[in-house]
């Protein structure tokens, strides 16, 4: 915790400084003391006492001698006694008050002296202080006085002589304890001398360990930078290169020598990125902008020695040191991760490429195919509505199944590619699963007659007869695995059992075994018979012939319906598949199909054909004219499109592929025109079933797709719905009854949904919603528009709203286009004021076709 | 300018100096002070010699100040040393005093000070006599500066002085 290493090496730091300062304190006061001690005794409080008390007796002696001359004198010397008296007073007298005598006068034995000599002193001034002629006749009682004194000044004199053994020893004693105390304080400085020594010396030892730790960091981190794969690069703010480790050597093609003091700039960025580079490092200095420091890493191209372009990937941090922030740049070489992934594009585009070209292969393929089949299966179908004996029926029955089997084969290869594309789409119908299995032992029983084999199918337990299932789809698989089992199968059985498990509420499973006394199949032969193109033993294969995709689109299939399949089988004795399958049981439609049917019979209309094929052409019109229809033919797209100009039609049924102007250009052409069909539906007739293709029909403006084979079902369901519909279409537009508009065809949207899949249709219908918001303002303000613009901005929105059902604005918005052609403001007025109204009714519909994933979801 | 004039002028001026050195008149009362020596101004043979009054005329000095042999804080009167020195022309390092008892002791001439040692003739007012180490004793302000409490200063602090011998 570096907190509280902190913490404790300032509570450390305290605790020295007190300690230091208390010792400190110590020396000093123990200094001043020593330094006081030396200055008293350099500073005496006392003068010589030893030698005044020797001196008073010298003096008194002095006096004595010059008393003794005087009196052995004629003529003494008075005033030499007085002198030498004097002296000796003084010095008595000096003894007796002087301050610093007091230590000796507190020694009885010298005071007791000193009284008897000032005794003494006193008495004899008195003499002395008389006049000469007293004086003179005194000198012999002064003699003796005197004579008398001289003990008393010779014992106070040598009593001095304890007093200074002891001052001495006093004396000494101080000077003593003013050396100890110095020697003290030395001791101490040593002491402290010692401890800072010591500590210095720690301080050392730690200051070299953190620089040795120092250097072996920065050691380590030049190894690390010299060893990195990546290229790292230090500048300074003004980009002058500071380090340039041998990664950027070998990248850029610098030597570190070279490189190190030149900018970054110069040497690394492309000249095309420089003048951007240079106003991002004056950004930086300038206010500290950062675009490229510490954003994470960053592609961008670099520039070697050589002027070559690499392109890089990088990352800068920017760090604080004492000679300023420092960026270092950690850049790596991606040339070949970029060329891997240019190669893993291109590699991916070829593919698509491929894959798109063998689609594109199949679709014209299956169109070839188609065509002259559709003329054989439309001939058949009008075939069987002439008179007939029942042979006859039955043999044009069998060849209607087979030309319909031969349609699907086509169908399969188309649906291998849609199921591996994972484009296949289930079309669940009404359907009758027991007339199915009927019509598949049929169709079948030929085969197995002719293989002396029994053919039968029944339901094990309780039956159901109606389901809503993808009919094709359950067709294909059993007619597949039927067929097998009748062709591998000589003199013996072929049988298949029905059985109704997990049934639950409005979901059964169904169980099909289909069972043979057959050749059957080793565990080899097992494992493989769902792989594309296996067609088991090459010898028997040729007897029998086949494909070899069957069973393998009978698994897709399968699968795509959300079920299994499985076979077992024993060589010699026989196999059996297992089919199951979950489908929605249903009520028996039948009587409100006739119903349906009835009621959705049209009123006899006009319809404008345009076909190349002339015998699909034939067939068609034959469908059509037999449902009490108007038919006028048209060879090629251009003579539709001058037929549109001049005639009005209620239904345009359009082939794709044509000479001269093809469906897709004849829509265009009659959609932009203004002849009296220019708004009538246009149905696509094509044998090409891509989902792409159907989208960009109804971009172009055809209403619906019917596909070929055409059936007289299928003709009729589509005249209804698009004749019917344009009827009620036209009724509803009649203020009155606004209720009654099919607003939107939900139906279209859905099968528009399924083509292009929930998603791209929501971001369609997003678009399409906001692009409306925006126009319906424009359009509200035609006031302000040229007449040609709010022509030009309704086409384009009324094809937008065609494109995605929005039938009644469409409607609304052609009306607008053409009074805006024409000219006609009254009219264009008229048509402008509905659009509020219709939008307002269509937008909340679109929102909820927006927010529906599917049918089933309604 | 006239040059009669110009050194009668000098020569005026050079007169009055010289009476002003040599204007030490002979005393008149008991001599209680004798200098001899190296000095420039005498007025008894080679000697200069003061009575009393001669001394209460020149510059004095007044300071209070305890001493180790008196009882007390005294008030001593007397001529500083430095003013003695330079009236008598003194140039020399050392002065020799000494006393009547003839205690005798080397002074520096550097302790001739302003602020430093008197000749006192006074102590609180009253002329000393031999009895109260008069006539002259050589004072230190003691209490004024620490540097005179030594030893050294205690055994200059001659007292009954009544000689000065100024040494070359």
């Amino acid at each position: 915790m570096p907190i509280q290493k902190t913490q404790i090496s300032r509570f450390k730091l305290l605790l020295g400084a007190v300690v230091g300062i208390i010792g400190l304190s110590v020396l000093f006061l123990l200094a001043m003391n020593v330094v006081r001690d030396l200055r008293l005794l350099t500073s005496a409080n006392s003068d010589n006492v030893q030698w005044t008390l020797s001196q008073a007796e010298v003096e008194f002696l002095e006096y004595r001698l010059a008393l003794g001359i005087a009196s052995v004198r004629k003529e003494p010397d008075l005033d030499q006694i007085r002198q030498e008296f004097d002296i000796f007073y003084s010095r008595i007298i000096t003894l007796d008050q002087a301050s610093n005598y007091e230590g000796l006068r507190s020694l009885p034995e010298f005071s007791r002296n000193l009284e008897i000599v000032k005794a003494f002193i006193f008495r004899a001034a008195q003499v002395i202080d008389g006049t000469d002629e007293e004086f003179a006749q005194a000198l012999p009682e002064l003699l003796i006085i005197t004579r008398e004194a001289r003990a008393g000044v010779r014992t106070m004199s040598n009593s001095g002589l304890v007093f200074f053994a002891q001052d001495s020893d006093i004396r000494r004693t101080k000077i003593a304890f003013t050396l100890i105390q110095m020697a003290l304080v030395v001791a101490f400085l040593l002491a402290a001398l010692v401890v800072l020594v010591v500590y210095l010396n720690n301080l050392n030892i730690q200051n070299i360990r953190r620089r040795s730790e120092v250097v072996q960091i920065n050691d380590r981190i030049k190894v690390v930078t010299s060893t990195a794969l990546d290229a790292v690069i230090v500048t300074d703010s003004h980009g002058r290169i500071r380090d340039f480790n041998s990664a950027a050597e070998q990248i850029f093609g610098y030597a570190a020598n070279d490189a190190i003091g030149n900018d970054v700039g110069a040497l690394i960025v492309p000249d095309y990125l420089r003048e951007a580079h240079n106003k991002g490092m004056q950004q930086l200095r300038k206010n500290g902008e950062r675009h490229v420091v510490g954003m994470g890493r960053i592609k961008m191209d670099g520039k070697r020695a050589n002027g070559a372009i690499i392109p890089l990937e990088f990352a800068v941090q920017s760090a604080m040191t004492e000679e300023g922030e420092i960026f270092i740049a950690f850049l790596r070489d991606i040339s070949h991760r970029v060329k891997a992934e240019q190669d893993l594009v291109s590699a991916r585009d070829r593919a698509v490429a491929g894959e798109k070209s063998k689609t594109d292969f199949l679709a014209t393929m299956s169109h070839e195919i188609r065509t002259p089949l559709n003329g054989l299966l439309g001939n058949l179908s009008l075939l069987r509505e002439t008179r007939l004996s029942a042979k006859q029926f039955r043999y044009i029955r069998n060849m209607e199944t087979s030309g319909r089997l031969l349609m699907s084969h086509i169908s399969d290869v188309l649906d291998i590619t849609k199921y591996d594309a994972g484009k296949l789409r289930l079309r669940p119908i009404s359907m009758n699963i027991s007339a199915l299995l009927q019509d598949i032992v049929d169709s079948q029983s030929g085969a197995a007659i002719a293989n002396d084999t029994e053919l039968d199918w029944n339901w094990n337990g309780p039956s159901v007869d109606w389901i809503s299932a993808d009919r094709d789809r359950i067709q294909h698989i059993l007619m597949n695995v039927v067929g097998n089992a009748v062709k591998f199968t000589r003199n013996g059985r072929v049988t298949v059992e029905v059985e109704i498990i997990n049934d639950s509420a409005d979901v059964c499973e169904l169980q099909f075994i289909i069972s043979d006394t057959g050749i059957g199949m080793d565990s080899e032969l097992q494992s493989q018979i769902f792989d594309d193109f296996m067609t088991g033993d090459s010898s028997y294969d040729r007897e029998v012939g086949g494909t070899g995709l069957g069973l393998g689109i009978a698994q897709r299939f399968v699968k795509a319906l959300g079920g299994t399949i499985e076979v077992e089988s024993i060589l010699g004795e026989g196999s059996a598949f297992c089919i199951r399958f979950p489908v929605k049981a249903i009520a028996p439609p039948e009587a409100v199909m006739q119903s349906i049917a009835r009621a959705r019979k049209s009123p006899a209309s006009n319809i404008l054909l345009v076909e190349d094929n002339e015998i699909n052409r034939m067939v068609a019109r034959e469908m059509l004219t037999a449902a009490g229809h108007k038919v006028t033919e048209a060879r090629n797209g251009q003579i539709a499109v001058d037929l549109a100009e001049t005639e009005h039609f209620d239904l345009i049924l359009m082939d794709i592929s044509m000479p001269v102007l093809d469906g897709r250009e004849a829509t265009r052409a009659i959609r932009a025109g203004q002849g009296p069909s220019s708004q009538t539906p246009i149905i696509a007739l094509t044998a090409n079933a891509m989902a792409e293709e159907q989208a960009a029909f109804r971009n172009d403006g055809m209403n619906d797709i019917l596909t070929k084979p055409l059936t007289q079902k299928g003709l009729i369901r589509i005249v209804s719905n698009h004749v019917a519909h344009k009827i009620g279409k036209t009724q509803t537009l009649a203020p009155e009854s606004p209720e009654l508009s099919q607003t939107i065809s939900t139906a279209y949207l859905e099968d528009l949904r399924a083509t292009l899949g929930v998603k791209p249709l929501q971001s369609l219908l997003d678009r399409f919603i906001t692009e409306t918001d925006e126009i319906m303002d424009e359009l509200c303000d035609h006031a302000h528009h040229p007449l040609a613009e709010i022509a030009a901005t309704a086409h384009r929105l009324a094809g937008s709203a065609a494109a995605l059902g929005a039938l009644d604005l469409r409607t609304a918005l052609v009306t607008v286009e053409q009074a805006a052609k024409a000219h006609d403001t009254a009219r264009l007025v008229a048509a402008i004021d509905t659009l509020p109204k219709i939008w307002t009714t269509t937008r909340p519909l679109m929102q909820a076709e927006r927010r529906r994933t599917s049918r089933t979801d309604a | 300018m006239n040059r009669a004039l110009f050194y009668a002028v000098v020569m005026t001026v050079f007169t009055a100096i010289a009476a002003t050195a040599q204007a030490l008149p002979a005393p008149a009362g008991p001599v209680i002070l004798t200098v001899s020596g190296d000095i420039d101004v005498t007025n008894v043979d080679d000697t200069a010699q003061f009575d009393l009054a001669m001394l209460n005329a020149m510059d004095s000095t007044t300071f209070s100040t305890s001493t180790i042999w008196t009882k007390g804080t005294r008030s001593f009167k007397g001529v500083p040393l430095n003013v003695l020195v330079e009236s008598l022309g003194i140039e020399g390092e050392t002065l020799r005093a000494t006393a009547v008892n003839d205690y005798a002791i080397d002074i520096p001439i550097s302790d001739a000070v302003q602020n430093g040692p008197i000749l006192a003739y006074e102590m609180d007012g009253r002329t000393m006599t031999l009895r109260d180490k008069g006539p002259l004793w050589l004072v230190y302000p003691y209490d004024l500066n620490a540097n005179y409490r030594t030893e050294v200063i205690y055994s200059r602090s001659i007292w009954q002085l009544d000689r000065i011998t100024a040494l070359k």
